[in-house]
Formats: structure tokens, sequence, C-alpha cells
């Protein structure tokens, strides 16, 4: 009998801790939060406290008051004195760098500054936002996604400082992707661009094949490749709940250079429905290049293909070319070097067709949830090219120092680039004399479409299951009203 | 995150929280006690009783009314201490209102003076709290759903006491003060309405309140008996409830009405989700279905089937006895439904599809394989060792597993070596039977070997005349002889054919390979879950009585009869349970396509698509759907399964 009480009692005491720790939880994300609530009804709160003494039985209740009271002890003035960031990079690299900037800055300001990074990011941010709960600041891969959250009022626009800030950094062409119905929600903090090919030119020189200068002689490169029975292509797009996004920027690459940037972006906008025919057409020429003899995936298929796995290929010869981003350089084998010597691994920009040079880019941006003055100054420094700077050593040293690429890019303006390596200049170079630079498209789409059917419907389309049209068609169809 | 070390800070909360811990606890087990004690005194002494029980409703009553700050405050400008004294008499007045109110009724056996008393007091009671309520807690009363709702209510009352053999008229008036106070409370806009008004909202109910009391009688020495009695199931049962109401039923009711909103949980869309749902192809794709008469799948199993059931109907002409567990046609009948069931699936597709095919094969294979074992196994050598096994997977995470399985399943590049156990052993394979090595001799004297054995095992059967192990036999030896007819001539594996006319080596994918990835799929769940069925169905052949076997064995039993025809009814309500326990199961499989396609290449099932739509793109209405249909499909196997377990009980 007795082993039995203790051992219910045992189980109460269990059952009432979790409880508690999952009350208590609310007040570590949000203290920039909570200022101003607190501000608001601090009397109010204050009244609650003594009504609560009175009765004994809502334990809950009091839990909460005393959060409620350390908070406003903390936060005094109308100054936050810790923030948390969050975002999708979550590499010890990446996130480490962020972390050591921001902690650095923090720690000029008298601000604690945590980031948590998270690989299930996007799922996170709307269960936080629902809950009430949002971080002080997320980085943002996605224009849309700051877009649905700003109309929907869960991000706040920036402070006059934080704007002026952003847009002395950056040019017009960045800054527009954190402009939502013409006030500015954003502040861009990162860059990739994507029209690049990566290749040997060692290899290339050997087989005497050329980098081509239009899209129909790399067009007439792979047809020779493939001839002298070789495989031209490296493609993968297997990337976990992502599978499929490289296919979308193909498709982005394509449309851009097939049909130039104002179709792009009535494209992306949906004034043109997805499955016009020049957008179908578009589809169904990457699937005709992705054929047995001009792709190698080392996984069998291309939909079964890591993106992360086309590295090692490029570099032991299996394929020549791999069109991919500026972050590649990142899953490129450890101790591959960069540069026209012989195994090393250099770019060339993905040819386009009539002569405009586009460029597809893609970045991620911060936004706020409250306007605290800290959330904003801290913006504010997100934006300038000490933060690009910072953030670059210090991935850079992360990632062995030396010659290795950091993955990272900024393209604010004014930085020192002395920090990259030659690599990294030449793609500032291009996205400097970019004349045409687009936003990648599925991330500007509704998430339904640009991070669900583009992607799954694409996937299918690639492993053959169904044509380009029915993708279209599918993808059209799931487009929400 | 970051550092090991405690702040203050971090210390001050972590012993803010111990602090609460205890006083929670010890308030728990305080009221806890308390009722216990309060009610040991109805037998020994009805009045203190009624005095105490009174006293703690009439203050629980105010102290939330007055807590909540529904009732009128002293007004904006009061201080803190008037209103916590406010706070304090408010409710200690109620007490002992009530609790005079109590003890007046327990000392009272008049019939008519007993209602007069509680419906006065009731009336009395309820204007009072009516008047006094907070202004932005005054209902603007509509009269229709009020009427609507008390009529409803109270009828649903009456018809369930009228169904329990009870008088109605208390009932209805309990249920006619809820329906009204719901239908005053509930549906308007609060704060928009008069003194008057919300003092018809709490007047009816008190009045009924206070007619229900009165009209029953004061309790006896047997009724109090029974309350005691009564009581104490209550008083354990209202915690659990508690617990059960806000962690699972208010979160199913919570869901359902979000299903039946539009994606931000704004306006009402009724059914439009649920149809969405069945619209997309994505989810419900059954246009192809002529499809499935060309199917190989569904031709072999029928024209198996047919077999089966022409051996089955030959059979009982002669024996009485054509289909009965483990006889000839058996074996046939099971294959024949599982192919056939395949051949449906594979051309039927979908996330509700997808669900279908998981439920049905994971718990076949599971269940059948379990209950393999388990009597095989059973007394054999090294039976514990070989169970262990067995069961291992069951200790591993479904994630862990998956990603152990997608190891398994990899393919490469044709040009490179196999890393993939399965795609190795396939390629292997292609390369012994269209090769011309020693290997390739070696495979083809083992496969022809194989289909001698299975003749000889045949015309054993023949000349012993165990005619009933033939068509399984058969069957085995027409599948052993395709495989050495195909090893022989055309080659069998992973090989192909190229342009150039050579031979290649080709790959499986068996993960994008639509649509039997998803049986590769549900080998994974099989793998784990045969180890669950085994160990319970192995205990339940163990608790099968040895007489009962040693009677059939005495009685000229074969050791095949003595199973299907002994142990196999007496297993029969745990092969159930393992069944329905598996079929929920199954039915909310998740982490296994999460980790291995994501829902890609047509694995899409209801719980991933459940996520995606609710969490990545935030359409929360479809993704309650979803839920819902998920639920839905899993609770006639609930009840079944909770049934069953109370039968057995």
């Amino acid at each position: 009998m007795k082993s039995r009480l203790l051992k219910l009692l045992a189980l109460l005491f269990a059952f009432t801790l979790i409880a508690a720790a999952c009350g208590d939880d609310d007040d570590d994300t949000t203290t920039g939060n909570d200022t101003t609530d607190d501000m608001d009804d601090g009397d109010m709160d204050d009244m609650d406290d003594m009504d609560d003494d009175g009765h004994d039985d809502d334990m809950d209740d009091d839990g909460h008051d005393h959060d409620d009271d350390m908070d406003d002890m903390d936060d005094m003035d109308d100054m936050a004195t810790s923030l948390t960031v969050t975002g999708p990079e979550r590499d010890e690299s990446e996130a480490g760098a962020i972390q050591e900037v921001l902690g650095a800055w923090g720690d000029e300001h008298g601000i604690e500054v945590t980031y948590l990074g998270s690989a299930d990011w996007e799922a996170e941010i709307n269960v936080q936002v629902e809950g009430g709960n949002p971080p002080d600041i997320s980085i943002f891969p996605q224009p849309g996604k700051l877009a649905d959250f700003a109309r929907d009022g869960h991000v706040v626009p920036l402070n006059d400082e934080a704007a002026a800030a952003t847009a002395a950094n950056w040019s017009e062409a960045w800054t527009v992707f954190g402009n939502v119905d013409g006030v500015q929600y954003g502040v861009p903090v990162k860059a990739d661009l994507k029209s690049l090919v990566w290749y040997q030119p060692a290899r290339f020189a050997a087989n005497g094949y050329e980098v081509p200068e239009t899209y129909d002689e790399f067009a007439a490169l792979v047809d020779q490749i493939a001839a002298d029975g070789n495989r031209p292509l490296c493609v993968g797009i297997e990337s976990g709940q992502a599978t499929g996004w490289p296919f979308t920027d193909w498709v982005e690459d394509m449309v851009l250079r097939q049909h130039g940037p104002d179709v792009y972006d009535q494209w992306v906008a949906h004034d043109i429905p997805f499955n016009d025919e020049r957008i179908v057409s578009t589809m169904q020429t990457v699937l005709d290049l992705w054929t047995e003899d001009n792709v190698f995936a080392s996984s069998g298929s291309i939909a079964a293909t890591a993106f992360q796995d086309n590295g090692q290929p490029l570099v032991d010869g299996d394929c020549f070319m791999h069109r991919q981003a500026s972050f590649f350089s990142a899953f490129m084998p450890e101790g591959t070097s960069f540069g026209d010597g012989e195994g090393e691994v250099n770019v060339f920009y993905f040819p386009d067709i009539n002569g405009d040079r586009p460029v597809l880019g893609a970045g991620t941006l911060a936004a706020a949830f409250n306007d605290n003055d800290a959330t904003m100054a801290l913006l504010a420094y997100l934006s300038t090219p000490d933060y690009a700077e910072a953030r670059q050593i210090s991935q850079a040293t992360r990632k062995g120092g030396g010659a290795t690429l950091s993955g990272f890019l900024s393209a604010a303006q004014g930085q020192d680039p002395s920090v990259y390596q030659p690599l990294e200049q030449s793609f500032l170079d291009v996205l400097a004399t970019a004349a045409i630079v687009r936003f990648d498209g599925s991330d500007l789409m509704p998430a339904d479409v640009g991070a669900g059917t583009f992607w799954t419907e694409g996937t299918s389309a690639v492993n053959g299951d169904i044509t380009a049209q029915e993708a279209a068609d599918r993808i059209e169809a799931s487009w929400p009203q | 995150m970051q550092g090991a070390i405690l702040s203050g800070e971090d210390l001050s909360k972590i012993f803010s929280t111990l602090v609460l811990i205890v006083v929670a606890v010890g308030a728990s087990a305080v009221l806890w006690i308390g009722v216990n004690l309060l009610f040991n005194q109805v037998r020994t002494s009805w009045t203190r009783f009624n005095a105490l029980a009174g006293y703690a409703v009439g203050f629980l009553l105010l102290l939330l009314l007055q807590g909540n700050r529904l009732l009128k405050p002293h007004g904006p400008d009061a201080d803190s201490i008037t209103r916590l004294g406010e706070l304090l008499w408010t409710p200690l007045l109620g007490a002992l209102v009530f609790s005079a109110l109590a003890v007046i009724l327990a000392n009272n056996d008049d019939r008519a003076q007993r209602l007069w008393i509680a419906s006065g007091s009731g009336l009395l009671l309820g204007g009072f709290i009516g008047i006094r309520l907070a202004e932005d807690a005054r209902p603007e009363l509509e009269v229709l759903p009020l009427l609507l709702s008390t009529v409803a209510i109270a009828g649903i009352s009456a018809g369930i006491a009228l169904l329990r053999r009870r008088a109605p008229a208390p009932a209805a008036l309990i249920g006619g003060a809820l329906g009204w106070l719901i239908g005053g409370f509930g549906v308007p806009e609060l704060g928009s309405g008069s003194a008057v008004e919300s003092a018809i909202a709490a007047v009816v109910p008190g009045l009924a309140i206070g007619a229900r009391i009165g009209l029953g009688k004061n309790a006896d020495m047997v009724g109090r008996a029974r309350i005691d009695a009564k009581s104490r199931g209550a008083i354990f049962l209202v915690p659990a409830l508690f617990f059960v109401t806000v962690s699972l039923i208010a979160p199913t009711l919570i869901t359902i009405w979000l299903s039946l909103k539009d994606e931000d949980s704004v306006d009402l869309v009724w059914f439009e989700n649920y149809g969405s749902v069945f619209t997309d192809i994505n989810s419900f794709d059954v246009g192809d279905w002529t499809n499935i008469f060309t199917s190989l799948l569904f031709v072999l199993g029928v024209l198996v089937g047919l077999g089966g059931l022409a051996i089955g109907l030959v059979l009982r002409k002669r024996t009485g006895d054509g289909f009965s567990a483990g006889g000839p046609a058996f074996a046939p009948l099971m294959i024949a439904m599982v192919m056939i069931v395949f051949g449906v699936l594979s051309v039927l597709r979908g996330t509700i599809m997808n669900n279908l095919w998981w439920v049905f094969t994971v718990t076949v294979f599971s269940t059948g394989l379990g209950l393999a074992i388990a009597v095989l196994a059973d007394r054999a050598k090294l039976e514990s060792v070989a169970k262990s096994i067995i069961f291992m997977p069951m200790a591993i995470s479904l994630v862990g597993a998956s990603i152990i399985w997608r190891l398994v399943y990899v393919a490469r590049d044709t040009s490179k070596s196999q890393t993939g156990l399965m795609n190795a052993v396939w390629v292997e394979l292609g390369r012994w039977s269209t090769g011309s090595g020693i290997p390739t001799v070696l495979g083809t004297v083992l496969v022809w070997v194989l289909v001698a054995l299975g003749v000889a095992s045949i015309s054993r059967s023949l000349t012993s005349r165990t005619y009933d192990k033939i068509p399984l036999r058969a069957l085995a030896t027409i599948v052993l002889l395709w495989i050495a007819y195909r090893f022989t001539f055309d080659g069998i594996g992973g090989f192909r054919t190229n342009s150039a006319g050579e031979t290649v080596p080709d790959t499986i994918f068996f993960v994008q390979d639509q649509p039997f990835n998803n049986v590769w799929l549900m080998v994974i769940l099989i793998w784990i879950q045969t180890g669950f069925a085994m160990v319970i169905m192995s205990a339940a052949i163990k608790a099968v009585p040895t007489e009962l076997i040693e009677a059939a064995k005495v009685d000229g039993a074969t050791e095949s009869q003595v199973f299907w025809r002994v142990t196999l009814p007496q297993i029969r309500t745990t092969i159930g349970v393992v069944v329905t326990t598996l079929i929920v199961l199954v039915m909310k499989v998740y982490d296994i396509v999460k980790v291995v396609t994501n829902g890609n290449f047509g694995s899409q099932v209801l719980a991933n698509d459940m996520f995606e739509e609710a969490f990545l793109f935030s359409n929360t209405g479809v993704g309650a759907a979803l839920a819902v249909i998920l639920f839905a499909s899993v609770l006639p196997v609930m009840v079944l399964n909770i049934r069953r377990m109370q039968r057995e009980a």
C-alpha cells in the first residue's frame, strides 16, 4: 500500500514538473516582444497578481505571474536585453559564424543575442508565429514567405533608421525583395548567385572543349561531350524535405533566358498561369536536356541523387559540368582548390540566349517580429558591409581558412573585396555587372507552390512519372486562389 | 543554448519552479483529501455535510465569477486593497448564503416547502448575480438561439433520462438551465447588453436549478448511503476526466471545427476542405481503374484464386471440408487475395489508397510472419535467441530503421559498384545469369537442383497421399521453374541491353519506382512490427493448455493439424488484438515516409500530407480535415479493439 502511494505521488510530482516546465517556457525567446505588452498593461498584470494570490488552486497562473515580475524588472526601459534570431542556416560554420558576429555586436551594445538555426525552420516559424511566440528576428530564405507574414501583420516594417541603413547598403535590385506593397520589411543579409556552371578548366582543355559563350554553344558542347562517350552534366535534385529545388532553379534560369525577365515576373506573380505553354516548353527543354546519356547521377537516377553529391563526380571526372549556385563551393570535396590549374575547379556564367545576361539570384532576408529599439538596431547592423565582412571572415575561418571558400556571399555595397577569395570576387563581379537580377522564383511563389507542388510535381516529372504538361497543370491547380 | 553553467537567473527560475511544484502538489492533495473528508460526513452528519458542501459551492462559484472579473467591480478607480477585499468578501458572502440554504433544505422534508424555498432562492440568487454582472460580461440576448438551445438541450436531457428509465422532468430542468446559459452567454457577443438582459439570462437558470433541487426529496438514510458510494467514484474520476477533456476531447473537437474552416481558420467553408482532399489527384486518383484488369498481378491473382476455389469446391464435394484454414485451398486463396489487392492498389493511386495499401500489407504480413515464426520457433532449439533477433528491430526507432533501409535500397550509377545491399545482390545476380564463368555454371546447376527438389516434393506428396500439400508445393515449383528458365536462357537480375547491344548492369530504384516503391517502404515497417506480432502470438501459443494438444496427438492428429485445428482457434482472440493494434499503428504511419521519400514518387500518406498542409503550407483547414479523416478511419478499429479487450477482461 505504502509503496503504491509513493509511486502515485512520484507520478503526480513528475507530471506537475512537466506541466510547470511547459508553462514556464514562453518568456525565453520573446523578451523583446513582452516589453511592449508589459508597458501597456502593466497595471492590469499587477492586479492579476493580487487576485491570484487570493485563491490557491490555480497554480499555472501563479507561475506566469512570477515570470511577468521578472520581465518587469529586466525591461525597465524600452531596450530589450536579449534578442533571439532564428534562421534556416544551421551548419556549424554558418550558424557558428552568425552567432559569433551577432554575439560580438551584442557584447558591444550590452545585449545578449542568440542565433538558433534549424533545419526545420519553415515548419517551426509557422508554429511559433501561430502560437504567438515568435523570435525577435528571423532570417527568411524565401521572400514569398516574408510577404505572407507581412500581409498577415506578423512581421513589422523597418523603422526609419533600419530602412535608411538598408537603402544605403544594398542596391535596389536586392532591397526590393524585402519590400512588400511599398513598405520595407526585410533586410538582405546574404546573396547567392545561381546562374553558374562549375567545371574543371584543365579537363576542358585536355579534351579541347571551350567555355560556351551562348546557350547554343552550351547545348552544342553538351551534345559533343555525350558524343565523345562522356557524361556532360551532373544533376541531382534529392534534398530531403526540399527535394526538387535544383529542378526549379534550372527551370527558372531557363525561363529567364528563353522568355526574358518580363515573362519571368508575370510567371512568378501568377499573372500568367503556371501551365502557360511557354513555361511548359521551358520545363520540357530542361527535361530533354537531362537524358540518360547527358547526365551522370551518382545515385542512378536524377531524382534519387542528393544535390550535395554532385561535387565528387565533378572532381572525379564522371561529368564535365554542374550548374549550381555560388554556395555549392561548400559541397565540393574537402581539399578541392579553385582556379584554372590541374584538378582545380572553376565556374563560368550559365550562358544566355538573347545576350541580355540575366542572373538568377537568391539570398536571405532578415525581418523583425517586434519594433523594439534593440531589434531594429540589430537589423540595421545586419544590412551593413561590416556585418558581411565579419561573417565572411568568421565563416571562412570555420571552413578551414586559407584558400577555402566560405560559401557565404553578400552583395552589400562597400565591402572590402579582399576578405573574399578570387573565385568569390568573380561572383561579386557577376553580381555587380548583371543588368537583370531576378530572385529565385520558387522562393517568391506562395509556399503551397514554391515549397510544395513546384518541387514535388517537378520531381515526378524528372522521375518520368508524369509529363511536363501534367506537372504544370497540377502546379497551376494547386496555386492558392 | 550556449554554455552549461547556470546563471543566477536560471537558478532562481529553477527554485521558483520547484516551489511552484511543491505548492501545486500540496494544494491538489489537500483539495482531493478535503473533498473525500467532506463526503465522509454524508452518512454521519447530513446537516454538516450540506452546510460544508453549500459553503464550498457558493465560495467557488462566486470566486470564479469575481476572480474572472465577471461581477461588477467597485469601479475603475478602486485601489488594489479594495479589490482584494472584494475578492474575499464576495465569495465568503456567497458561501454563507449557499451554506444556509443547504442547511435549511437538509432539514426540511415537506415537498411543497422545499420546492418553494429552493426555486425562490434560485430565482433571487440568479437575479442578483445577473444584475451584478460586469458590463463587459452582459449578453445581448437573441431570442431564437436562446430558445432553440434551451429547448434542444432540455429535450436531449429528458430523452437521455427517459432512455435510462428515470423521470424526465428533473433532467429537463438541468438541461434547460444549461441550454439557457449557452444560448444566453455563448451565442452573442458579450458586453453589449443591458443589466435587464443579463438578469434575464441568469434568472432562468437559477430558477431551473433551484426547482430541480427543490423537486428532489431530502435524502433518507438509503439515499445518503448511495450518495456516499457514488461520490467516491466521481472523486476518483474527475481528475482523470479533466485531463482527458483538456488533452484529448477538446483538441479533437477543435480540430473538427478547424477542418470546417478555411486555411486561415476565419471563415466557415463547411465541407470544402474534405471535398478538396477527394478531388486532389494526389490524394485520390482512381481515374485509371480500367488498368486493373490488364495488371499482371491482378490477372495472375484471379487465376490462382480460381484454382484455389476449384480445389476447395472439389474437396467440399468429396470430404465436406473445402475451405478450412490450413486446407489445400487455403494457401492459393491467401496468395490470390494478396495479389489481387496489390494489383488493385498499384493501379488506384493517391494518398488515401496508399494508406489502405499500407494497412493491408503491413497488417497481413506482420501478423502472418509473426505467427509463422512464433509457431516454428516454439519449443525449437535456441528459441529465445531466434526470437530475440526477430524482436530486436522493435528497439530501433522508426527514423533509425528508415535510414538503415534507405542505405539498403540505395542505387548508384551503374558505372560504379553498388553500395546498397539489395542492388548489389540484384546486379551481381544479373552478372551471374548473363555471364559465362564458374559462378554462372554453379548458379545454373543450383536453380535446376531447386526445381528438381520442388518436383521431388510433389511426387513425394503423391506417393505418400498427402494431397493437401500439393497446391502450395506446385505453386512454389512453378515459380522456381520460371526463375530457372530465366536464369538459364534470358538471364535474371540487374542488367539490360544498351543501344550498342552490350549487356550492362541495371539497378532497381527501390525508392523511386512507382508504384511498388510503396511496398519497399512497407517492408521497413513489417521488419519492425513482425517482432511485436511474434512476441504476443508466442505468448498466446504457450498459453494453450498442453492437455488439448496431447489429446489431439493421442487421437492421431499431425503437427500441422494440431496447429490449424487446435492451436489456431485457441489464439484467435490474440490474433484479433494484434491485427487491430497493427491497423491503428499503420494507419498513422509517418516517420518512414518522411525519412525515405518525404511523400515524393507517389508514396504520400495521410499523416505526412497532414503535416505538410498544416505546418508547411499553412492550410490549417485542409490539414485538420486530413487529421479528421485519419481519426475517423482509426476510430472504428479502436472501438472494436477496446470492446474486445473489455469482453476479455
